[in-house]
């Protein structure tokens, strides 16, 4: 292990790497930062770019994206109350009240601290998880493959429990988007309307850039973003005494850590549930409970540790089960399964380089990150005056030419722009768009295992019912299903009798 | 508007009834959008799993599709309050334009006036960002896509039809 830990090291530390990965933080940071936009944009509009790199390369260069955005959503959610992603929302609870005390170098630096120390935690536990998890997935065949890929669909539909019925159609229509063109088993030509363009497929970039890029940016275009010139900035770096300080919080830092890897590892649960977690768990076992929602440095450590251990932890299922537990993931396989590689417990007995660069890129991302914002904090916070509407144009230009260059092919482009459409429409009114990206990036491998456990099965999926794992899985599933639907009848009787009366 | 109401909107009925009929559309047409002329067994071949997704949506919808037909007395068409997309369906138009003027007139050309028009319709009215943003961005455009990573764009139909 440390051999390959080793030579993960020296393939993070080359050159390509290096500049990936501060480029993919800086542009993380940036679109963290602005509301409105978040990682995911900044990761489907760097898509396009990353297929000009090798696979570790491209992979440190969205990595950062996805990490720096969760860093620089705290800088506007401590500044000005408008949290840059979802996540940091729970930031401002108590970083704005800092910050109106005239204490904003003290709510950024817990922020920031704890956007650190989350992260490196969460690399730590996903290095160590990482193989034991895939040990025991090394046993799987394809109908335990199914049964985790139908449980990690629904984790994922279940999180949208009030939009039951759409997040299935959602699924139901990314699946159906990744059946189109000639199936790879059987040679056969589906849903191809007769075009030859379609022969070749959906492609993933298209769809995600199309329904994050520029149905997110068509968002951008009708609404403006808060604009404001009010920063309370004592100074243009990040003081290095109120990080001393608020040092003293390291047992929260720690448990918060912890708590955000162990929930971005179940599918569909997100950063929103780990910070909310983090900062619930951080209150109840604090000495100065009211504190909180005042303004405590602890509060903000507490979230942020907890959204930005997110990443790592959503890795660990991504690697070892090759199931992403939320978009951002999904991108990430989409990486993986482009360039050839695919993720499950052979992935890291097969490249074990590949996995221990990324590891390694992990915990460098967090300290660029961390060091760019003490170093650069008010050019970093000054983003939030640039127009989102300038913003907004800007990146549909990028997108477009940046999906027409992965295959040179227009057809791409026009995709994305019905995709666009659609993400628009979706994102407007509020359907969760993350299950129609499941659904495409699990069609494939999902329909695959459905097809190699029906053929082990003789037609028959009862082989499903014949293993233990599976059966496990199956009876997990449901109760999923099921608990919540019991629940809120149970609570619709009990509002009525009460009504009754 | 409370976050209930927002979803009971009829506007959500109608886009799953929409999703609904298509998805009904293709289960009944997918026999012939899918070519199972293969010796596999319909369990190893390529129509099963599109079949169940299309069952899969179609249950889905079923429940938009009651509503839609069945509006409760308190339901109504009113979505957000945020009033009819036109700007961004101008923007979209344009994006549509944008790509075809890429084999018109080229990539330099159609980048520039599409950003140009796009930023005027966005609002951003200085006359330093009009002139700026759109030659700026199309250099840049240009350096990383053609310069550097070399890529094939469609030689402008203009020129041709000025060379000849």
């Amino acid at each position: 292990m440390f051999e390959h830990l080793h030579a993960g090291l020296l393939a993070a530390v080359s050159m390509s790497n290096l500049i990936a990965l501060f480029f993919g933080t800086f542009v993380g940071i940036v679109v963290g930062i602005l509301p409105g936009l978040g990682p995911m944009v900044g990761m489907v509009v760097l898509l396009p770019f990353s297929f000009a790199f090798s696979p570790d390369v491209a992979l440190s260069l969205l990595l950062g994206v996805f990490c720096g955005g969760y860093f620089g959503g705290a800088v506007p959610a401590v500044l000005l109350r408008t949290p840059g992603v979802p996540s940091s929302l729970v930031t401002s609870f108590d970083g704005y009240p800092l910050t109106q005390k005239g204490e904003a170098q003290t709510a950024l630096s817990a922020a920031l601290l704890g956007s650190f120390g989350g992260g490196v935690i969460s690399v730590v536990i996903l290095i160590f998880l990482a193989p034991a998890l895939a040990h025991v997935a090394a046993s799987f065949g394809p109908p335990e493959y199914f049964a985790v890929a139908v449980f990690g669909v629904v984790l994922v539909v279940m999180a949208f429990r009030e939009q039951f019925a759409r997040g299935i159609m959602l699924l139901g229509l990314g699946f159906w988007f990744s059946t189109v063109g000639i199936d790879g088993t059987t040679l056969s030509e589906r849903f191809c309307f007769g075009t030859l363009s379609m022969q070749n497929g959906l492609d993933i970039v298209p769809i995600c850039l199309g329904l994050f890029g520029i149905g997110q940016t068509l968002i951008l275009v009708e609404r403006d973003i808060m604009k404001t010139n009010d920063i309370k900035l004592s100074r243009s770096t990040l003081d290095f005494s109120a990080i001393v300080k608020v040092l003293k919080y390291w047992k929260t830092l720690i448990r918060s850590g912890v708590i955000g890897t162990f929930v971005g590892l179940l599918p569909g649960t997100g950063s929103i549930l780990a910070s909310f977690l983090s900062y619930d768990v951080a209150k109840r076992l604090s000495k100065e409970k009211e504190r909180f929602g005042k303004g405590t440095p602890e509060g903000c450590l507490a979230s942020e540790a907890g959204n930005n251990a997110v990443p790592a932890g959503a890795m660990i299922p991504l690697l070892t089960l090759g199931i992403p537990g939320d978009a951002l993931s999904a991108v990430l396989l989409g990486v993986f399964t482009i360039n050839g590689i695919y993720p499950g417990p052979l992935l890291l007995v097969k490249e074990p380089v590949l996995i221990s660069t990324i590891y390694i890129s992990m915990l460098l991302i967090n300290v660029v990150a961390f060091l760019m914002l003490i170093i650069w904090l008010r050019p970093f916070a000054m983003i939030v005056k640039v127009p989102g509407k300038l913003l907004a144009v800007v990146i549909m230009v990028i997108s477009m030419i940046g999906i027409y260059a992965v295959n040179t092919r227009l057809f791409d482009a026009g995709v994305a722009i019905a995709m666009g459409v659609l993400g628009y429409i979706l994102l407007r009114m509020g359907w969760p768009v993350v299950t129609l990206i499941m659904g495409v990036v699990l069609g494939e491998i999902m329909e695959n295992r459905l097809r190699e456990t029906l053929s082990l099965g003789d037609g028959s999926l009862g082989i499903l019912f014949q293993r233990p794992i599976c059966i496990f899985l199956i009876v997990l599933t449901s109760l999923i299903i099921l608990i919540p639907f019991v629940l809120d009848i149970r609570k619709n009787i009990r509002n009525k009798k009460l009504n009754q009366f | 508007m409370p976050k209930k109401d927002y979803y009971s909107s009829r506007a959500h009925d109608l886009l799953g009834s929409i999703f609904g009929v298509f998805a009904l559309s293709m289960l009944i047409t997918s026999p012939w959008q899918v070519d199972t002329s293969g010796p596999d067994p319909f369990y190893k071949g390529p129509l099963i799993f599109p079949l169940i997704v299309f069952c899969l949506m179609l249950a889905g919808s079923l429940p938009s599709l009651w509503r839609l037909f069945r509006p409760s007395e308190k339901s109504s068409w009113y979505l957000d309050g945020q009033g009819k997309p036109f700007k961004t369906m101008v923007i979209l138009g344009l994006l549509i334009i944008y790509l075809a003027g890429i084999i018109f007139i080229g990539l330099e050309v159609s980048t520039w006036l599409f950003l140009l028009i796009a930023l005027k319709l966005v609002n951003q009215d200085s006359i330093l960002k009009l002139t700026l943003i759109p030659v700026l961005v199309t250099l840049i455009l240009f350096v990383i896509f053609k310069y550097f990573l070399d890529i094939w764009f469609p030689e402008p139909l203009i020129m041709e039809i000025f060379l000849e």
